[in-house]
């Protein structure tokens, strides 16, 4: 392989990993977003504290109580990771978002995800101080080669979980009842409630999903950010813009924008310059806006999640 | 009616006298406002800050020579709209005497003049940005080396020692980065080095694989020296240690990093820091009595697994350098300012104070090289 088709390879792996982290993050907002028509601003910190999660459960928990290697500490990691983001979400739905819900107003709930972000920020803050962790994946200590080519194990785990993790959605989404309910729920809630559908824990459940991905997310990228109790805004923003890019609630577009943006990135710092990596995302987001505001793929709500 | 004055009345009248002094003496306070990082990504700074700032009020009990060292923090978040408002607000409530702040080039440049407004004296211990000593105020003081002070030395080590005739300059998006660069590509330039890239990038950057991948496919690059801050170095070095860019992962390139690196970061970057070569200012490992009865008081306060970095270093010699001036007949901004102009090799763990004319530290005796090796700890160099 010449210079130049494996620098072409190298970059383009770089961005796809890169972007299977960003649809990672992205996952859950998309999915809010396309059942309840709501952004949430908490989801960089559902995010945080999945990874908070995982690295207490892989280096105190697994390791130095139960005695578990350190691979399979750190996937056990990213199921308690999963876990505690469905516990999570359960708990600030039940507490907080459910009963502005059911108050019939759309601002108060949107408000609150901000108040519960700042929340469990300070939380964290509290509980695990402000000096970045150090959470050391034993998967990102293998580099594999091929050839001129490089990976790390931390990379080929990333896209292997998130693509298990598309595929679990898009089964769970297509071909189970509650799936179904789901979709119904987002296209019309209402209509859905006459079917016999109780929108309440369809809603619910949709936020237990999105909280229990953000905390997968967080397992997944505490290896690769700076673990602090600030780690998920570093990648919220570019996460909000492949959703905007992607189409407004559409999973399949999240996931083509997410990529998309990861290799973007990748050849922005190889022939521009990585100091215009965020430029060239938002510049790229605005014509999006200007030129097809549906985003990659339009927004048909029956299509949606 | 006679009144009797026994062995008893010149006793009262004498513990009257001193109760009166001491409250006299109480009374007289030099007020330290600290303008540092407590929340946000910068936050740990301002951790280390206190911790090394309560070390040494709680050896100084408090004061110096009757005067007591009253100190207020206030969050400035690494920001300098945030940084502004605090000390406005500590200016306008606190009336402090001296502000020690901010840790962050961009927060310090944007207190300076206000203080300087104000009289007030700044005294920086964590910026590098030139700016801050070459805009001509009178009332700022830095005992961090500058950008120059830090990447000159690096120039001349990677040309002349190191023999290195290629250079990728890595940094973070900031005066302080910026700065440290340029500081760099200048002298190495003017030796004959060649700088094939200098990359930049923002502390919200990750991912570091395609930067790492990008600095493969420009040849043969013989150092890189980076300013960022500890937690997109550890990420970078284990990025181009993949990448096979650095000795760490069994390329050639070395890469060279500034003061601003605190100790414990080798560990955290595991094999990838091996040969990595920076400058430091404190070293915890350094024989001076100074340093040592520093780091064991250190340890008997907040744990003997915990090594004092150079910020709980710098904000504890912050405290020192304030004492010495009260201790020196300071009461005041004026006088403080006058003393702090007037310190010649006045000794704290980070080294010997004498400020030049700018208000810069100008002694940088204790400022050496050191060479990650293979275990991940240092080895002292005598290169300079």
């Amino acid at each position: 392989m010449g210079d130049l088709a494996a620098l072409i390879v190298q970059q383009s792996l770089n961005g796809v990993y890169l972007g299977c982290l960003y649809v990672m993050v992205a996952l859950g907002l998309t999915l809010i977003y396309g059942v309840l028509n709501q952004i949430n601003f908490a989801h960089a910190d559902f995010v945080t504290v999945g990874a908070f999660t995982a690295f207490f459960a892989a280096t105190r928990l697994a390791t130095k109580v139960l005695g578990v290697p350190d691979t399979a500490a750190y996937l056990l990691s990213i199921v308690a990771a999963f876990g505690m983001g469905a516990l999570l979400g359960l708990a600030v739905n039940a507490a907080v978002f459910a009963p502005l819900r059911e108050r019939g107003d759309e601002l108060r709930p949107l408000i609150a995800t901000i108040g519960v972000s700042v929340l469990l920020e300070n939380a964290q803050l509290a509980l695990f101080g402000p000096i970045p962790y150090q959470f050391d994946s034993p998967f990102a200590r293998e580099t594999i080669r091929i050839g001129r080519i490089f990976f790390t194990g931390q990379s080929v785990l990333v896209v292997g979980v998130s693509a298990l993790a598309i595929g679990a959605l898009y089964a769970f989404l297509r071909f189970t009842f509650l799936g179904k309910a789901l979709r119904a729920v987002a296209q019309d809630r209402e209509t859905a409630g006459l079917m016999g559908i109780n929108p309440g824990l369809l809603i619910g459940l949709t936020i237990v999903i999105a909280s229990a991905l953000a905390g997968m997310a967080g397992a997944m990228l505490g290896p690769v950010i700076v673990l602090s109790p600030f780690a998920g805004a570093s990648v919220i923003v570019k996460a909000f813009a492949i959703v905007i890019i992607g189409g407004f609630g559409n999973l399949q577009g999240t996931i083509i924008a997410g990529i998309f943006v990861g290799v973007i990135e990748a050849f922005t710092v190889q022939y521009l310059g990585s100091g215009l990596i965020d430029l060239v995302v938002f510049v790229l987001l605005l014509a999006m806006l200007v030129v097809r505001p549906t985003g990659l793929i339009a927004e048909r709500k029956e299509e949606n999640v | 009616m006679k009144f009797k004055m026994g062995w008893t009345a010149p006793l009262a009248l004498a513990g009257a006298m001193t109760l009166a002094m001491s409250s006299f003496a109480q009374e007289r306070v030099v007020r330290i406002g600290v303008a540092m990082p407590i929340s946000g990504p910068g936050s740990y700074f301002g951790v280390m800050d206190k911790e090394g700032m309560e070390l040494a009020l709680e050896q100084l009990k408090g004061g110096v020579n009757g005067t007591k060292l009253e100190v207020h923090y206030e969050d400035s978040a690494c920001s300098p709209l945030q940084a502004t408002n605090a000390v406005k607000r500590m200016l306008d409530q606190f009336k402090p005497h001296i502000v020690i702040g901010e840790e962050c080039s961009d927060a310090s440049l944007a207190i300076a003049p206000i203080l300087n407004e104000a009289k007030v004296v700044q005294l920086n211990v964590g910026s590098v940005t030139m700016k801050l000593t070459e805009s001509g105020y009178k009332y700022t003081f830095r005992i961090f080396p500058n950008a120059e002070q830090q990447s000159l030395p690096l120039a001349k080590v990677a040309y002349g020692v190191l023999k290195a005739r290629t250079a990728v300059v890595l940094h973070e998006k900031t005066n302080a980065g910026n700065d440290n660069a340029e500081g760099f590509k200048k002298p190495f330039e003017a030796m004959g080095g060649k700088v094939l890239a200098t990359i930049d990038f923002g502390r919200d950057v990750n991912d570091f694989t395609a930067i790492a991948t990008r600095i493969a496919s420009l040849g043969k690059v013989d150092v890189l020296p980076t300013f960022a801050l500890e937690g997109q170095q550890v990420r970078l070095s284990q990025a181009l240690a993949q990448a096979k860019v650095v000795k760490g992962g069994g390329g050639n390139a070395v890469q060279m990093g500034s003061i601003w690196l605190p100790y414990g970061f080798d560990q955290k970057a595991g094999q990838a820091a091996d040969g990595y070569v920076r400058i430091v200012q404190f070293d915890p490992t350094e024989k001076r009595k100074i340093v040592q009865d520093f780091v064991k008081a250190f340890q008997a306060k907040y744990g003997a697994d915990k090594t004092p970095t150079h910020i709980n270093a710098h904000a504890y010699d912050s405290i020192l350098l304030i004492a010495e001036a009260v201790r020196r007949g300071a009461k005041d901004s004026e006088s403080i300012r006058d003393q702090f102009s007037k310190f010649k090799d006045v000794e704290v763990t980070t080294g010997r104070i004498t400020f030049d004319p700018k208000g810069q530290t100008s002694d940088l005796s204790v400022v050496h090289f050191v060479e990650t090796q293979k275990d991940l700890s240092w080895k002292g160099m005598s290169w300079q």
